[in-house]
């Protein structure tokens, strides 16, 4: 190969590995595509019915509506302590959001006690997968039935 | 199987759940033996613990409350049926003249008014003869465990009070309530007690302490061997 040809060739292969890296390191500092992050008011009423149990855990489903619309899945878990506790997961359009909530229950010997607390959201799936949040519960749980009527008012952020 | 104690005064409790079927509606037995010679010291506290997963509280027993003074000056009649949780009965010694008899009581557990947002039960003991007499125990219903103060019961004048030797109890079994459906009182049997879906490790135990009045402590415990897998 003539010697003008190598150097030739060597500077290309020397602008291309610069480009090379050049691309390399200017994608390493371009902006990171940013996510839109999105805060609203939730509220949700849902009317569950029972599933199963065990022991002092219920477990209910049903249907949700309002600013988050699917359906809902929760654990009660109700030891005779009026400090009653509860995990749910919402499945609505676009993903799923979890969350967990403690109250305390109002009047046990009547055939639909009351109960109102606090509950937070720990996470979702798909476009909830970041979500995070707090807010209030309230509900009634129909002791013939197991059934529970739950409302949720508070922030979302996902 | 019962289990056996350590102290001045013997005691013997068993328990049972039946049926014992994992995640099914159960009725939860137990019993009280006190040996302590012929009449034994007076009982003055019961303290008994059980899983606290047993779901009591999650089961469909206990939907209307009885008054305590009712129940007291007229007996489990004057409750409303959806306060009934179980039954059972209490032996006692009661010392008359040079000997001791013995009397059976039926006992009715029921619902009482909630306190400080705690199920309260109440257990009814009526005895007739020889010794007339009504006794009320509320009791709160803690998450696993159960108090009972146990007044003293006087005899004959002149005669010591009359002693418990033993007590069985069942919260749950055949029970009937009453609910409205369009606008017709319908009877139905509530759910019982649920059991969890696993069984913990040595059975579900149960335990109990018991206080006399000669200051006497005793002790038992038992546990319910989880069932047979299949």
């Amino acid at each position: 190969m003539p010697a003008s040809m190598a150097l030739v060739l060597t500077v290309l292969g020397v602008v291309t590995a610069a480009e090379g890296i050049g691309a390399r390191a200017w994608g390493a500092w371009r902006a990171p595509a940013t996510q839109a992050a999105r805060a609203i008011i939730v509220r949700d009423e849902g009317h569950l019915l029972f599933i199963s149990s065990s022991g002092s855990q219920l477990l209910d489903q049903g249907r949700a509506s309002g600013t988050v619309p699917g359906s809902v899945r929760v654990e009660f878990t109700y030891d005779g302590s009026p400090a009653v506790k509860a995990r749910f997961t919402i499945y609505g359009r676009g993903g799923s959001i979890r969350g967990q909530a403690s109250g305390t229950l109002n009047n046990p010997v009547s055939p639909s006690p009351s109960f109102r607390g606090a509950l937070s959201i720990t996470g979702g799936t798909g476009r909830y997968a970041h979500a995070r949040g707090s807010g209030e519960m309230f509900g009634v749980f129909y002791r013939r039935s197991y059934a529970l009527t739950v409302q949720t008012i508070g922030k979302l952020r996902y | 199987m019962p289990g056996m104690a350590w102290g001045a005064e013997r005691a013997t409790l068993s328990a049972a759940l039946t049926p014992e079927k994992l995640g099914a509606s159960t009725a939860v037995s137990f019993g009280i033996q006190i040996a302590g010679g012929q009449v034994s010291a007076p009982l003055t506290a019961i303290d008994l613990r059980f899983p606290v997963d047993l779901g009591i509280a999650t089961s469909g027993l206990g939907l209307a409350a009885c008054l305590p003074a009712e129940l007291q000056a007229h007996g489990p009649a004057v409750c409303p049926a959806n306060s009934r949780m179980g039954s059972g009965s209490a032996l006692v010694e009661v010392p008359l003249g040079p000997g001791v008899v013995t009397e059976t009581a039926p006992i009715a557990l029921l619902a009482g008014p909630a306190q400080h947002g705690y199920l309260t039960l109440l257990v009814c003991a009526t005895g007739e003869s020889p010794i007339a007499a009504r006794i009320v125990l509320p009791t709160l219903l803690l998450p696993g465990d159960l108090h009972f103060s146990v007044p003293l019961i006087p005899s004959v004048p002149g005669a010591q009070d009359v002693a418990l030797v033993r007590l069985r109890a069942t919260l749950g079994g055949r029970l009937t309530y009453y609910e409205r459906v369009h606008g017709r009182r319908v009877a139905y049997h509530p759910n019982g007690i649920v059991l969890p879906r696993r069984c913990p490790r040595g059975g579900f135990r149960f335990a109990a302490t018991f206080d006399f009045l000669d200051r006497g402590q005793a002790s038992a415990r038992t546990a319910v061997p989880c069932p047979a897998s299949r």
